[in-house]
């Protein structure tokens, strides 16, 4: 027993070190002569090994239990503790995911909104007609009748009337202008430049496409020359630079521009959009190109843009011409064939050579 | 308290070079940082204020192991390693009471910490191994060998304490407790 003791102490001595160098060789010549020994050896080293561990693994635990002690636990756990109601349990639980949830929903609603706030904002389209008031047409009437002889008095006494534009597409007589013009008219009349006014009738109207022909049935009416215009087949391009004459007043007035879309009002594939700024009256005037080609015919502008207007496309001007009995409109008629007789002039001359194709058209209702 | 734990949470990197370096303060540091954050799964999950200490102080020991063995290489936040393994160690027990695990509900993103605390597990047997052969070895003996080996007292030191005539009589008495512990310790 006595024995044992000592050699533990010696083989602890050995493997922390403490002996003197006689001794560790004494020691080490026992050890490899004695396997019993060597086995203590090893056995004392593994267990001073745990022993080190377990020492340090108690010292960390002490150390974290003097810190827990410092933690005010009842106060934290009764924060912490699940709480009795069910949806602040979910609020916990969930935060994040519900604040998420919220920002995504919130971020809809304001688009949703916006959305809807520039639908509304949506244009009106206006329609060009000129609703002149029952003095102004009086007025208008007895300057005529003083300048202009060839009128027929008594014209009958009427309540209402609307002025447009409208533009010859044969020489005999036929005038092409817009459908809303002469809607629900009851006798119709055209001026052209000079002043002199013609009666006429509605031969074909197109509400759809917003066109209407009309016929002078008037024998003060002698033929015109022929047309210096031709339709415009191709579609025109953005840029293009166009121009209108129309009577938004009781003289022709001349407006320019270029046209700025290839459809019209809320993406109307009948019309183009044209930058030229139009007023009640420019309705159903021609719009041509620098070389005098018809590229449309105004009708109408979006109520809150300034300085555009539509103009419906020229190959419905060939359609309704097509309706129209071919004989009828005789030889000299608008084509898409023949060569612009105002190419290659300029702007003052072809003015000068339109002005007595384009009309002002009356309709009393 | 909450607001108070918040404001002197160390960044990751300041734990590490803290733990590498022995230092107390970072260590304190530390604990306070996320023992709510625990706190409350432990409580939310069926546990109670002791367990969730119990769990949290084996999870920073595993922690602390590791960076100490210098192989802890940060891929995620502490945080998020320290609540990874909080939840192994507390599902592991909570099955082991054979207590409803099916519905854990998780407060934070969870890293796969299976092996750390399997590693951790193997370290611990041994812990309590001794743990257990110290405390069938009796007094004196239990805290001469405390002394001895975890407080690192001196023999004169302790022969002071225990009241021996000499350090030879100490010595003596110490190495009769280190046979006995032995012979528990190494007991199949």
């Amino acid at each position: 027993m006595r024995n044992d003791l000592e050699l533990d102490a010696i083989i602890e001595d050995y493997l922390l070190g403490k002996l003197n160098p006689q001794e560790t060789e004494a020691f080490e010549t026992l050890r490899r002569n004695d396997a019993s020994v060597d086995h203590k050896v090893v056995s004392h080293k593994f267990f001073l090994e745990s022993m080190e561990t377990f020492a340090a693994q108690s010292r960390l635990k002490d150390q974290l239990n003097s810190i827990h002690a410092e933690i005010d636990v009842e106060t934290l756990a009764s924060t912490l503790r699940p709480h009795p109601s069910k949806v602040i349990q979910l609020w916990r639980k969930h935060k994040s995911a519900i604040a998420v949830a919220a920002s995504f929903l919130v971020l809809s609603l304001v688009s949703v909104y916006s959305i809807q706030h520039n639908t509304k904002q949506k244009e009106q389209l206006v329609l060009l007609s000129n609703q002149v008031n029952r003095a102004i047409k009086t007025q208008n009437s007895l300057i005529r009748k003083i300048n202009n002889s060839a009128t027929p008095a008594g014209k009958p006494v009427v309540q209402n009337s609307i002025g447009g534009t409208g533009f010859a597409i044969s020489t005999n007589g036929y005038i092409l202008t817009n459908y809303h013009i002469i809607n629900g008219a009851d006798s119709l009349y055209v001026q052209n430049s000079k002043g002199e006014s013609f009666k006429v009738k509605a031969t074909y109207t197109d509400p759809q496409n917003d066109i209407a022909i009309l016929k002078i049935s008037d024998k003060n009416f002698a033929n015109l020359s022929s047309i210096p215009y031709t339709i415009k087949r191709n579609t025109s391009s953005i840029g293009e630079m166009v121009y209108t004459l129309g009577y938004p007043k009781d003289d022709a007035v001349l407006g320019e521009g270029y046209v700025s879309s290839k459809n019209g009002f809320v993406g109307d594939t009948t019309q183009y959009q044209v930058a030229i700024a139009v007023n009640p009256g420019n309705s159903g005037g021609p719009v041509l190109d620098n070389d005098g080609n018809l590229v449309g015919i105004i009708s109408g502008k979006p109520d809150q843009t300034e300085g555009a207007a539509f103009a419906v496309k020229s190959k419905y001007i060939l359609e309704a011409m097509r309706a129209i009995p071919q004989d009828s409109l005789g030889r000299n008629k608008l084509s898409a064939n023949k060569k612009s007789g105002l190419s290659g002039l300029k702007r003052t001359k072809q003015i000068e050579k339109i002005q007595d194709y384009v009309f002002m058209i009356k309709a009393f209702n | 308290m909450n607001n108070s734990l918040k404001s002197s949470v160390p960044t990751d990197r300041e734990v590490i070079l803290g733990i590498l370096n022995n230092s107390e303060d970072t260590l304190n540091k530390l604990y306070k940082a996320y023992y709510a954050m625990v706190l409350q799964f432990i409580l939310n999950n069926n546990g109670d204020e002791d367990d969730a200490k119990d769990v949290y102080q084996e999870a920073i020991i595993v922690l602390y192991n590791k960076i100490k063995e210098g192989n802890f290489e940060l891929s995620s936040k502490l945080k998020t390693y320290i609540y990874s393994v909080c939840r192994r160690i507390w599902l592991k027990k909570l099955s082991h009471n054979s207590k409803k695990a099916g519905n854990i509900t998780d407060y934070e993103d969870v890293l796969i910490v299976e092996e750390d605390v399997e590693e951790h597990e193997q370290k611990d047997l041994q812990f309590v191994k001794m743990q257990s052969a110290l405390d069938h070895l009796g007094e004196p003996c239990k805290t001469i060998i405390q002394d001895f080996y975890i407080h690192n007292l001196s023999m004169q030191d302790i022969c002071e304490k225990f009241g021996y005539t000499n350090t030879d009589n100490a010595k003596t008495q110490k190495y009769k407790c280190l046979q006995r512990l032995k012979k528990i310790f190494f007991q199949p």
